[in-house]
Formats: C-alpha cells, structure tokens, sequence
C-alpha cells in the first residue's frame, strides 16, 4: 500500500473499530492477505486506541501458524505454549479464545492442530480485570482427535506482534487523555500542565510510547524479534499507565472517567502470549544459555 | 552503493584488514591512544573510500544514504576499532559545517576532520551557563580584521587535541538571549587560547577549560550570519542524537556482549539481563527509524530527545548491572579489564548530563513535542 492507500484504509477501519462494523466488510482479511505488516500494525494500533476488541488475533495468529480459519484458542494467561497437548491419543486443551464463540475451536499443539466441539469442553466467560475484552477459559480433554500439521512457533511470533501494537494504541490512549487533562486542570490558579513534575510525567510516558512503537515496528524484519517487542510494549504500558494514573488523579480513579478501561486493557493484554516479565526472563534465560545476545537490529 | 552492497564489501575490507586496524598495544589504553587509534582508522577508512559515503562531493565525500554512515560507525564499533565517543566528534560536527560554513570553507576542513587529520571540538558550556545556554556570556566583538573573542568555555570534550573549535559566542547584547548568539569556527593554535584539561572522575582527561583572550577569528569563519548561532547549535543537537547515537547503540551492543562472554556462570540473573537486553532493543528500534528518517531527508527536530532519553537510561542500567556481575572489577581489579570495566561504568553516568542533561530532554519534549505550553 503507498501511503494515500494506508491513510484511507486506516480511516475506513477506525470507522469500523469504533462502530463496530465487521472487518470483512472494510476488506482486512484482504489486507491481511496482500500486505500483512500494514492490516496487523494498524488495526491493533487503532483497537487499543478506541479500546475495542474484535477475534481478528485468531486471523493473525491463523494465517502465521497454517491453521485453518475459525475460532482459535489462544494460550492460556502468562504463557506462549500450545494450548493443546497430545498423550495417548487423549487431548489435553488448556487455553483462552478472544471474543464470542463457535460450535467448534481449533487448538494447537506444538506441531499440530486438533478441531475440537466446544460442547465437549469446559467453558468460563472471563470477567476479571477487563470483562469487556470479552475472555473465554477454555478447558478439557477430548479423546480421538487427530492433529494436522501446523507451525505454532510462527504463531505465537504473529500473535506477540499483534499484541505488542494493542499495547501500543492502549498506551497512547492512555498518554492523551493524561495530556488533555493536563492541559484543562487548574490548580493553584495555572494548568497543571504547567507544572515540572506533571510535564515529566507525560515527557516521561511519551519516550515509552515511542520506544514501543518502534520496538514494533523494527520487530517486522525478524519473527525472533517478537517476544522482546511485545516485552517492550508490555513495560512501556505499564509505565504509560502509572503516569497517566497520577496526572488524572482523582478524577482517573473514577468509572466515569475511561481511563481504567485503557489500564484494565493493557494489564491483560500484557498477560497474553507472554507478560513483559516472563518474556523478560526468558530472553535473559536464552542469552545466558547461549552466551550470545539476540542477534542486533541490522540498519 | 547501497546499504547491503556496502555492508557486505565493507565488513571484508575490514576482516582483510584486521591486523593493521588493530589497536596497536604499544600505544597504552589511555586517551592518547585512543586518539591515536582514531586518527589511524580513519585515515584507512578514507583512504579506502569507505569514511567519504555518506558526504556530500563537495566535501571530498563519495555521495549516497547517510545510512552508509551510520552502518560504517557500527561495524568500527561493533569490532571495537574506535572509542565511540571521541568518533562522535565528526558525525556530530561535520554535518553543522556542510550547513552553515561558506562553501569553500567546508571543502577545505571537512575532509580533514573525515581523514583523521584533525580533530575538533565543541565549545558551547561556560561555567556560568550549561544547560541555560542561550546566557552564554563568552563575547566576540566585531573588529577591522574580523571578531575579537573573550571569555571562558568549559567541559570542551577532547580540546587538548582539536585543531579547531566550533565556538558559540555572544555578539548581541549581555541580556540578547538566543538572539545575540554567532558561532564561529576556530582555529585552535590561534594566538590568545590557553587550553587546560581537566581529569573527570572516570580516570581520563575527557575535556577541558577554554580561555579566549583577544581571540582573532575571521569573518569568513562566521557559520551561518551574525545573530544566528542558536540556529546551528539547535540543528547540530539532533545530529548528536542520530547517526552518532546509532554508533553508541552497536558500543552497547558490543559491551553487553563482552559482559556475556566474561562473566561466572552465577552472576548474572536472567530477569536483570533480560531487561537490559529489552531496553537495548527498543533503543536500537528508535535510533534506527531516525537513522531512516534522516536517510529520507527529513529535517530532525525535538523528536529525537526521545533517543537520548533512551539512550541515556539503557547506557546507564547496562553499566549497574555490569557493576554488579563484575563487582570485583569495577571497585578492586586492577588490570586492564578492570580498568576498563570501571572506566566505563563511571563515564556512563555522564549519559544522563552531557549533550543536554536528562531534565532539559524532558522539557524539550514536554514543550515542544507534547505541546503542554509554558512552564510555570
Ligand atoms: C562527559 C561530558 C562531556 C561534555 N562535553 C562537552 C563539550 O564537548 N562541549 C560543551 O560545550 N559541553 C560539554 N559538556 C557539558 C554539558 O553540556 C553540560 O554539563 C550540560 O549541558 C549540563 O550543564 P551543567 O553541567 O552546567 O549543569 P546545570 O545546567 O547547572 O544543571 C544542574 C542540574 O540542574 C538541572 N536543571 C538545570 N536547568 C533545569 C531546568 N530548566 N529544569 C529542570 N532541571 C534543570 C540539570 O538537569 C542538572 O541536573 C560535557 C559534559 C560532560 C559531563
């Protein structure tokens, strides 16, 4: 896509994010298809945005993976592990899906697929720290199913990138509600946005907002730059969001105001396929077993 | 030559290459020998062609993306050929000469600066004003023969070796601010400069005190007009900030990984090194999309205090947790691994004063990216 394509297809799916219109329907599976980098960054970018939530990561994370199309269940919180584990032909399935269901959820094991009927599983609607994000735990075990081949390391790489731009979005949601408050709240007679302290803050949110976006983005040239993009976006969100949470104040540790729902959204989706401190570790682990660091970004 | 030809004929040259690149041992670890190593690699990079991408003809350069340069500055650093921060000298000046001096001035010096024949230096803080610098107090008085230069600079990195100064001075009124600023670029043998270095805490003679007495300088050594010096020190900034910050991002790389390989199987943790290596990351990430937006001619700005907020918290949470893996060689080694460990430990938090102090990089974002209008 050039760039008057990418505008007009970003504004066609904000449309769509905020109303609630069927990505079909504003082509981004086809986009998803021609030019995967732009659909992934700019949807996720603009879900975390609006705080909106599709099953567009079951797409994502589908098409890198080679599973079929449907609803996929995501590894359960915390983990980047195939939801599905084979023993003597018994299906072990632990794991989550995004969104509302369908008769049927497709699971990966580490080199595989199984379709399983949802009616054979345990099903928990998530409320928790983000019910509008609209979690489902799924558990169970099934016998007889036999998997297909499929690659689900490529999966999670797709899905932590995809997450790792939600994050993104959420975070700068986050920083411009901080900043629109600062710059109407007046205390001791001046905006607080005049303030040092208050003004480092936002400085302070906006240097991890952009570290994440570019940790994102650069993550597009490599699959293994993923995990520490989406361990980038995870910190930078948490970050963001303890500023924002100071310079709103009061008026922030209300419902009525939406900051929360930003912070609710990014606490969970640090969670999935990964926290930002289990990645974190996990890339310390690699390196030390290795004694190499991950390879660089090239220029 | 594009970036991937350049890359790939490049690293040959250099592994043909690196027994003469070598540090020579015989020189010592100190900065003498730095310098001495600087001038020797530069002068084979030019001579070779390599250092000229990147520049302008009319500077003695070959042409093509800047991003040559930032790739050349990595591998030499990556290799550990050059000392990052004394290399930083030309990405940093060079660029404010091929914009503000007079053509023929530029043709004549930048060559030489790229060639390793010379050094320069950078004379913006005075005791009185560092990261106020628009109260900058050192003067030039307009004279028949040119400015006539008075004053004091300080902190003036690696003045005991510069050839040449680019000078901020005050032309304008005592109270012209910003307004009354010219630079000037100076030869440093000029009669009337004494120069003093000073020893910093990390062991070296990194920078000194500059004393001007009745300074003559020439008109034509003016860069940009008369009044216009807060102009070339702002667009030099983001320069500090990009191709140069790029090479301090491959020193880092390098030294984490020197810190891999060194260090007992138990003292390092996962989670700490972890996030170092997180941090490391998303800095290089930043430094590169600028490094791009440089290549494709966009004009850098305030945004790129976001990179030296970056790399001045990634530098300094890299060197904690070297102090704490190698404790023994930080405080008590001796030897000239632990020289080094410690000299850098201590020089990386200076990242959090020099080139604008962290503070007046969240000002700068808080102002002029942010938009939260005025301080109070
Ligand atoms: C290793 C090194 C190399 C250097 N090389 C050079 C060089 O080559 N050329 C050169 O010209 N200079 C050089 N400098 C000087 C450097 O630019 C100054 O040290 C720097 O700008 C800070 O000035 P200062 O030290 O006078 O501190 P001050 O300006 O006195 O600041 C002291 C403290 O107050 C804070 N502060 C000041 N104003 C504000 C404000 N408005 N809001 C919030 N906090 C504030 C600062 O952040 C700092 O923490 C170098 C310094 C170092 C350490």
């Amino acid at each position: 896509m050039d760039a008057a394509d990418c505008e007009l297809f970003t504004e066609a799916l904000r449309k769509a994010v905020q109303h609630g219109v069927s990505l079909d329907d504003v082509g981004w599976y086809d986009a998803l298809a021609d030019d995967r980098e732009v659909a992934v960054a700019t949807l996720f970018e603009l879900q975390g945005e609006h705080n909106a939530t599709s099953t567009a990561l079951d797409a994502v994370v589908a098409d890198a993976a080679g599973l079929p199309s449907g609803r996929i269940l995501l590894p359960a919180l915390d983990s980047a592990h195939a939801p599905a584990t084979i023993t003597g032909g018994r299906v072990r399935v632990r794991g989550i899906c995004r969104g509302g269901l369908d008769s049927t959820v497709i699971a990966a094991t580490n080199d595989g697929y199984v379709s399983l009927q949802v009616s054979d599983l345990q099903l928990r609607p998530v409320g928790g720290m983000d019910p509008r994000l609209e979690l489902v735990a799924i558990t169970g075990a099934v016998h007889g199913a036999v998997p297909e081949p499929a690659g689900w390391t490529a999966g999670v790489a797709a899905g932590q990138l995809a997450l790792a731009h939600e994050l993104v979005g959420t975070s700068r949601a986050m920083l411009r509600l901080a900043r629109e408050h600062a710059l109407d709240r007046e205390q001791f007679g001046r905006p607080i946005a005049s303030f040092q302290a208050v003004r480092h803050k936002l400085a302070e949110a906006h240097v991890a907002v952009e570290s994440a976006k570019s940790a994102a983005d650069a993550a597009w040239h490599d699959p293994a730059f993923a995990a520490v993009a989406k361990a980038v976006a995870g910190r930078s969100a948490r970050t963001v969001a303890r500023h924002a949470q100071q310079v709103l104040a009061g008026i922030g540790f209300t419902t009525e105001h939406p900051l929360h729902r930003y912070i609710r959204r990014a606490l969970v989706l640090d969670g999935l396929f990964g926290s930002s401190r289990t990645l974190t570790s996990e890339i310390g682990a690699q390196a030390l077993r290795t004694r190499h660091l991950p390879r660089p970004i090239p220029l | 030559m594009q970036l991937d030809a350049f890359r790939r004929e490049l690293d040959g040259w250099l592994d043909e290459h690196a027994a003469e690149l070598a540090r020579d041992a015989s020189d010592g670890d100190g900065l003498d020998a730095d310098m001495a190593q600087l001038a020797k690699v530069k002068q084979m990079t030019f001579d070779a062609g390599w250092m000229r991408w990147g520049w302008p003809q009319r500077v003695g350069g070959l042409g093509g993306s800047p991003l040559l340069r930032g790739y050349l500055g990595e591998a030499l650093t990556a290799r550990d050929l050059v000392e990052p921060g004394t290399y930083s000298m030309t990405e940093v000046l060079a660029p404010t000469m091929i914009d503000y001096a007079r053509p023929e001035l530029a043709a004549e010096m930048v060559p030489r600066l790229l060639r390793g024949e010379e050094m320069w230096c950078q004379g913006f803080s005075e005791p009185g004003t560092g990261s106020n610098l628009a109260a900058l107090s050192c003067r030039a008085v307009r004279a028949d023969d040119g400015w006539r230069v008075t004053g004091q600079k300080v902190w003036t990195s690696f003045a005991q070796f510069a050839q040449r100064c680019v000078l901020l001075a005050r032309t304008g009124a005592p109270d012209s601010a910003h307004r009354g600023i010219t630079a000037l670029f100076v030869d440093m043998d000029a009669p009337g400069i004494t120069v003093r270095p000073i020893e910093t805490m990390h062991g070296r003679l990194e920078f000194c005190e500059v004393f001007f007495d009745d300074v003559l300088v020439p008109v034509e050594r003016m860069l940009g007009e008369e009044g216009q010096g807060w102009s070339v020190a702002m667009d030099l900034l983001p320069y500090e900030r990009s191709t140069s910050l790029w090479h301090r991002g491959a020193f880092l790389q390098q030294r984490l990984q020197h810190l891999l390989t060194d260090v007992a199987d138990d003292s390092l943790s996962a989670a700490e090194l972890g996030d170092v290596v997180v941090q490391l990351f998303a800095l290089r990430a930043r430094s590169r999309a600028t490094q791009h937006r440089l290549a494709a001619g966009e004009r850098l700005g305030p945004e790129t205090s976001v990179d030296k907020v970056l790399l001045a918290t990634t530098e300094q949470s890299l060197f904690d947790l070297v102090a704490s893996a190698v404790a023994d060689d930080v405080l008590t080694g001796d030897d000239a691994a632990g020289a080094r460990w410690r000299s850098d430990y201590l020089y990386s938090r200076a990242a959090t004063i020099y080139g604008g102090s962290a503070e007046i990089q969240r000002n700068v974002l808080a102002r002029r990216v942010l938009d939260l209008g005025p301080e109070s």
